[in-house]
């Protein structure tokens, strides 16, 4: 557990909300793509404005003041919480309270950009990601935010069917709970790791003949159903 | 209860919950079904149903945590009570009614109650520019600590009696040019004072002296070359809005260097979160004023057809709005003070 960087946000019902926060990668790629995005729009503009002379000039040099302080900050406050580099890479800027991200903070962590820009390439912005288990940069220090991936991944699924098997032995919670988790990973595991970890188990299966291979896996899968409260062979 | 059974009893209620957050969360984009839509009207969200059913559902997290219940189920909870967490407490007033409080109250209270750091800041600014400004008076020749040579000669030539129009180069042309110029470089300036205070006040402390220092020896320079009249009328209007802006920003990037410096009560994350929340509301009215003051410099200060006694006239009037704004607007009316305290 301590080598996730699950970040755990209390809500005032007292239950822990997890959010993934996002590493330095997806979000230096997600830069890029901004980059290119805001370079996209001001060479547009440039070509629409300079035509237009001192004027057309001047509207140029506004573009790319709010492209420079604002483009993330708009996008940020729209439904979707990203800017579209981010949501390319499917993260998210919320408060470090698991909510929407509000204006005052989004300004905040956009404006301190100035520092962690500092001295050079967001030098400052890159160490204080690298030394934080949750990689705020020093903006989002002070805004009080995170960037975090939107989707959870799945690891785990239905329990595969089975026929319900009582255990041999009654078992402690924690060894309930690890059958069971082990049970919600079968799809994901190929059959022989599966079978591998279930043999570690033979003492709780019914004892029997577990000659083939995949005995030992059907055996405590059936116990997995047993656990979670199919009793009379599997009902489903 | 076994998992199956906890399951059968409850998913009812999660369904429920589920098909509300998605027509809560899918009611802004209407416009793909409109015709249907018109037809038929979707029964409005019941807010207190969905609070009660986000508060059944955290119950249900909490026991299937605790119980250690099928990861599945466990994660399948989490993301509801996520989703309807982010529903409920989401905060939403940010309409013209929210911008309308904060010109009125918000912006003028918050600069009051950054005071000390608003009077730090002053200093920082004030003292480096006058002495920088008398020793350049004294000696023009003290520029050249700051500016090169051919720099100090495109003063001169942006404040000459030839000049088209004061304060730019003779290159630059149109009004509108340099309105976007300066919203660009001021307002810059006005962002890089606040972030510089992040690093323990000190970015805040440079970027203060080092503007006062600049603005201090061109304003010398420029007087002791005679060009005071054209220098002070350009300036007058605008630095109003200008200086005032960046000694602004400037005491809110102090306010966050001292959050990390002196925390409190607080630890130095905590004090620093709370500070740049309250420092905020200083940017938000330091970005108005320096597009005001942009504005200002572009279209007012630097055309030459008007007399240096209307500048200075305006400016002077500039001067005593901004204070007169920024000590007393949004202070509560004496009378319902009164009557809280009585």
């Amino acid at each position: 557990m301590s080598l996730d960087t699950l970040y755990t946000a209390e809500t005032p019902e007292g239950i822990a909300l997890s959010l993934r926060p996002a590493g330095v990668v997806p979000r230096v790629l997600a830069y890029m793509v901004d980059l290119g995005v805001r370079l996209g729009v001001y060479l547009a503009v440039s070509m629409v404005a300079i035509p237009f002379g001192g004027m057309g000039r001047g509207l140029l040099l506004v573009t790319y003041f709010l492209l420079e302080w604002f483009y993330p900050v708009v996008f940020e406050l729209m439904r979707a919480g990203a800017t579209p580099g981010k949501r390319m890479f499917g993260l998210q800027v919320v408060m470090d309270s698991g909510l929407p991200v509000t204006p005052a903070a989004s300004i905040t962590r956009n404006l301190l950009r100035a520092a962690d820009f500092f001295p050079f390439l967001y030098a400052f912005g890159l160490v204080s990601m690298l030394l934080r288990r949750d990689f705020k940069r020093l903006g989002d220090l002070a805004g009080g935010t995170l960037v975090v991936y939107r989707e959870t991944v799945a690891l785990h699924g239905e329990l595969p069917a089975a026929p319900a098997t009582a255990p041999a032995r009654a078992l402690a919670p924690r060894e309930q709970a690890a059958i069971v988790a082990w049970a919600g990973r079968a799809s994901r595991l190929t059959p022989a790791r599966l079978d591998e970890l279930a043999v570690l188990a033979r003492s709780i299966t019914p004892a029997g003949e577990a000659e083939r291979e995949g005995d030992a896996t059907r055996q405590l899968l059936g116990v997995a159903q047993w656990l979670v409260g199919h009793r009379r062979g599997g009902n489903r | 209860m076994t998992p199956l059974l906890f399951e059968a009893q409850n998913a009812p209620l999660w369904k429920e919950l589920e098909s509300a957050l998605d027509r809560a969360e899918n009611k802004r984009p209407p416009k793909q079904r409109d015709k249907t839509a018109t037809k038929v009207k979707p029964v409005p969200l019941d807010g207190a149903r969905l609070a009660e059913l986000y508060r059944r559902s955290c119950e249900h997290l909490a026991l299937a945590q605790a119980r250690a219940y099928p990861i599945h189920l466990t994660q399948r909870l989490e993301s509801l009570t996520q989703r309807a967490h982010r529903l409920i407490y989401r905060h939403h007033d940010y309409g013209l009614g929210r911008l309308k409080q904060l010109v009125l109250v918000d912006f003028p209270q918050s600069v009051r109650a950054h005071r000390w750091y608003l009077l730090a800041a002053t200093l920082l600014f004030v003292v480096p520019m006058l002495a920088v400004g008398w020793a350049t008076w004294r000696d023009p020749g003290f520029i050249l600590h700051l500016a090169d040579a051919q720099q100090a000669q495109e003063f001169d030539g942006m404040y000459d009696e030839n000049a088209r129009a004061f304060g730019r180069t003779r290159d630059a042309s149109t009004d509108w040019q340099m309105f976007g110029f300066y919203v660009m470089h001021n307002i810059g300036i006005g962002f890089q004072c606040f972030a510089g205070g992040l690093f323990a006040g000190i970015g805040s402390v440079f970027f203060l002296v080092f503007n006062g220092v600049q603005i201090g020896g061109v304003a010398g320079y420029l007087t002791a070359r005679g060009h005071s009249e054209n220098f002070y009328s350009f300036v007058a209007t605008h630095g109003a809005f200008e200086l005032t802006a960046i000694v602004l920003s400037g005491a809110a990037g102090l306010r966050l260097g001292y959050a990390l410096l002196a925390p409190g009560r607080r630890t130095r994350l905590e004090a620093l979160k709370h500070a740049a929340g309250d420092a905020i509301t200083v940017i938000y009215g330091v970005i108005g004023m320096l597009v005001a003051a942009a504005a200002v410099e572009a279209f007012w200060s630097s055309a030459r057809w008007l007399e240096p006694a209307v500048k200075y006239g305006a400016g002077a009037l500039c001067w005593v709005l901004v204070i007169a704004y920024l000590g007393w607007q949004g202070r509560p009316l004496p009378r319902s003070g009164a009557s809280d305290a009585g």
